[in-house]
């Protein structure tokens, strides 16, 4: 005596632990496959109930589900005839894509052995694509009882909980067909009472005492295994807890959501584990290196010292080269300091790809030059001119980031950068050089002191980093404008550019009066901050 | 008709002439497909190594459709699906790719409306289109290396999302109408490269935006009557505020207090340029 919307809802869930075996008219397709490549023509398909087909044209054989059910020859006209469905299915799915594949036939031209192997392609579809027959699947036996006064729970569980049928369903995967169903009612196994197969309980409360044979499965409540009391098979949980409170349970306690999130947490455990033991080697390896450093401070204030005064001179060499450069092609550095600022990104990746590409250049243009005659003289000054333009070019590129930078660093506040004039390209370059060198002389200074060997190595990898950015887009930005030959990330008018220096000057001498007339609305804030 | 009939005739002359040998790359085209079956949520996690990239939303009914053009010497497609579960594109078999624009490998991609979804997808050096307007998306995670990425909410998002998040590595990125993708969080961590956003679309939530530059030029686009708040934390990067205002640490817009949607923007950038720009 079940009621009707009971009836309905031991459908849903038992159709959830039985696979339905009986199907519709035309077998639904679920998802397909189509790929083609030199060697293979394959269609997989899956249906609504699981069933796969796989049917290919590879390596001049025609497979069916793994089989050789004949062979075929590369363009011939079932290769062809084939390759044409294949066309024609790509672009459909579901019923007319299932319509389609089972309506084919082998094309009239086909012949001999290759239209017996089209028959069987053809046989193959149609056979998966027609409704099979399927015995009857047993009864289960199913008692479904509903707590009073819960008219909404089968609504609940069918709308409300629809993110939940999946794993339901898991749950209830493999489950005896012998099923006591409770729906949003609490549940007691009294003691010396024993439940034949197993107990589905959903939204309710479960109490063991007595026995029960089969499985225990528990949706969005709790279950407690009291003294005494037996569960012969799995407990699993969706949603809910177990408390055993000294029963005994002989099966396996699974809890069917919290399995995938385990997994998850452990896998964030394990790479976490993996970044302290990174992280506490590199302290280690510090730590090291600093007390090594501690029993011979002299060493140390010399090693600093020296570093200190190799980064003045590197400083002052560069700068000496930034005035040559200042003093004979201005304009190639403006160009190639503009193209700089205004597209780093672009540079930085030009610049990255070129320094990839030099080795492979220089190698493949010796290479070139040396397999004919007129070619080798070349060749002998293309060995060492090459690399040198390449020295020179990220030279110039490093020479024009130090200009940008000192430029930035005139904008700025600072006091000790007072001395840097930006209407004076050669202080740019060296107020720029001192600015991308000061993480290396920062790091020097620190390395006369004992305990900061770690931030030395941290100052000097930033140092190094700094460097690297400016010589990557310095040398894409050299690449970009053909060493500042080619104007086009540059494409300010001369006179434009001149009357805005001018300006830039005439305001800065006017002092902060000048600039009070700005309006935060509508201001700019170019270069200004840190 | 006369439309499908010629577009299948299209594709069966694509198919076929795919399938001619041609180059020193053996081409391989593939077409998966799958009809949505009532999934009330589905996590979908796309990697594509190279090539060109799209993003569509599919003809309601499907799941997704994904189309894809790879060197089966070099690449393996993947496609699979379990239980809510998508894992779509290509894989590495480990030999040297020719990475570029002009790989010729092809990913189209369209995945189903009306789904939740979980959205992850990572490429390398990708040239990418994607178009998620029209999609359910209740988290979305973006993840690309030397690329230039076009990503545009042309219709509003339907459900809310809890986070995008776009990681840029050496790149052109551009997204476009952020407003729809109907977002409580944005984050974008750009390293080298040109980063344009259009906070433009329907804002239906108040926002905050993270974006965090390596090295590189970022320009903020904003409709008129959006309410923004910019605070910046930046090392050697100019800022070219215009119509903010600045008041103790932070930029305003000239209408913060009035304005329907506010979206705070946290910016953290080391050696570029940012620029902001005001549309109509």
């Amino acid at each position: 005596m079940l009621p009707s919307r009971n009836a309905l809802l031991g459908l849903v869930l038992l159709s959830l632990a039985f696979p339905v075996a009986g199907g519709a008219q035309e077998r639904a397709v679920v998802s397909k496959e189509i790929a083609v490549g030199k060697a293979e023509a394959a269609l997989r398909l899956e249906f609504a109930d699981g069933a796969r087909l796989a049917l290919a044209l590879s390596d001049g054989s025609v497979m069916v589900d793994g089989e050789s059910v004949g062979s075929y020859a590369v363009g011939d006209p079932l290769e062809a005839a084939w390759r044409a469905l294949l066309g024609e299915a790509v672009l459909l799915d579901d019923g007319p894509l299932a319509s389609m594949l089972r309506d084919w036939t082998p094309p009239a031209s086909l012949e001999g052995e290759a239209l017996a192997t089209a028959r069987r392609l053809d046989q193959a579809l149609e056979a998966a694509l027609s409704v099979p027959a399927t015995p009857t699947p047993p009864t289960p036996s199913l008692s479904v009882s509903v707590g009073e006064g819960s008219d909404g729970a089968i609504v609940r569980l069918l709308l409300g909980q629809t993110s939940r049928l999946a794993t339901l369903g898991e749950a209830l995967e493999g489950l005896g067909s012998d099923i006591n169903l409770h729906l949003d009612e609490d549940v007691v196994v009294a003691e010396g009472e024993t439940i034949t197969g197993n107990l589905l309980v959903v939204q309710g409360d479960v109490r063991v005492a007595g026995i029960v044979s089969g499985d225990v499965v528990v949706v969005d409540g709790t279950l407690k295994l009291l003294e005494g009391g037996l569960i012969q098979g799995d407990v699993r949980l969706v949603d809910a807890t177990f408390d055993d409170e000294g029963g005994v349970l002989q099966g396996e306690l699974r809890d069917v959501e919290r399995q995938e999130r385990n997994v998850e947490r452990e896998l964030r455990d394990q790479l976490r584990e993996e970044l302290r033991s990174e992280i506490r080697r590199e302290i280690r390896s510090s730590a090291r290196d600093g007390n090594a450093g501690f029993f011979n401070p002299f060493s140390r204030v010399f090693r600093g010292i020296g570093g200190i005064i190799e980064n003045l001179v590197a400083i002052l060499i560069l700068g000496m080269v930034g005035m040559g450069v200042v003093a004979f092609a201005p304009l190639n550095l403006d160009v190639v300091a503009e193209t700089a600022r205004r597209s780093p990104g672009r540079s930085a990746m030009v610049g990255l790809a070129g320094t990839f590409l030099l080795v492979p250049v220089w190698v493949l243009g010796a290479v070139a030059l040396a397999v004919s005659i007129v070619g080798i003289p070349v060749m002998i000054a293309w060995l060492p001119l090459f690399p040198l333009a390449a020295v020179a070019a990220a030279g110039l590129g490093y020479l024009a980031m130090a200009r940008n930078v000192g430029e930035w660093l005139a904008d700025t506040d600072y006091r000790y950068t007072d001395w840097i004039r930006k209407s004076n390209p050669v202080t740019t370059i060296f107020g720029g050089l001192a600015g991308l060198m000061i993480f290396f002389v920062a790091a020097n200074v620190l390395g006369i002191l004992p305990f900061f060997g770690f931030f030395k190595g941290l100052l000097t990898f930033v140092g190094v980093m700094a460097s690297l950015v400016a010589l990557q887009v310095g040398f894409g930005a050299v690449l970009l404008t053909r060493a500042g030959r080619r104007p086009e990330y540059y494409p300010k008018d001369f006179d434009e550019a001149w009357a805005e220096a001018v300006d830039a000057e005439m305001e800065m001498d006017a002092g902060p009066a000048a600039k009070a007339g700005t309006g935060p609305a509508g201001g700019t804030e170019n270069g200004g901050n840190v | 008709m006369s439309r499908i009939r010629g577009a299948t005739l299209v594709a069966a002359v694509a198919m076929a002439s795919l399938a001619q040998p041609g180059g020193a790359q053996s081409w391989r085209t593939v077409t998966t497909s799958r009809q949505a079956a009532g999934e009330d949520e589905l996590r979908v996690q796309v990697t594509y190594g190279a090539g060109e990239f799209k993003v569509r939303t599919a003809e309601a009914g499907l799941l997704y459709r994904m189309q894809l053009r790879y060197d089966e010497d070099v690449f393996e497609p993947r496609s699979e699906y379990e239980r809510g579960r998508l894992h779509l594109g290509v894989e590495s078999l480990g030999r040297s790719i020719k990475l570029g624009k002009r790989s010729g490998g092809e990913m189209d991609l369209q995945l189903g409306p009306g789904v939740p979804m979980d959205l992850d997808m990572e490429f390398g050096a990708v040239r990418a289109d994607l178009d998620l307007g029209g999609l359910s998306l209740t988290n979305l995670e973006l993840s690309t290396g030397a690329s230039e990425s076009v990503v545009d909410v042309s219709r509003p998002n339907p459900v809310a999302m809890n986070r995008a998040s776009f990681e840029v590595g050496a790149a052109d990125f551009t997204a476009r109408r952020l407003g729809n993708l109907n977002a409580r969080r944005i984050t974008v961590d750009a390293g080298i490269g040109e980063v344009t956003l259009w906070f433009n679309g329907s804002w239906q939530q108040d926002a905050r935006v993270n974006v965090k530059m390596g090295l590189g030029a970022l320009e903020l686009r904003f409709p008129e009557g959006l309410g923004v708040k910019l605070t910046k934390d930046s090392f050697l990067t100019s800022l070219d505020s215009e119509g903010l205002v600045k008041r103790g640490d932070a930029y305003y817009s000239l209408d913060w207090e009035q304005a329907e949607r506010k979206v705070t923007i946290d910016l953290d950038a080391a050696f570029g340029s940012v620029k902001v720009i005001w549309v109509r």
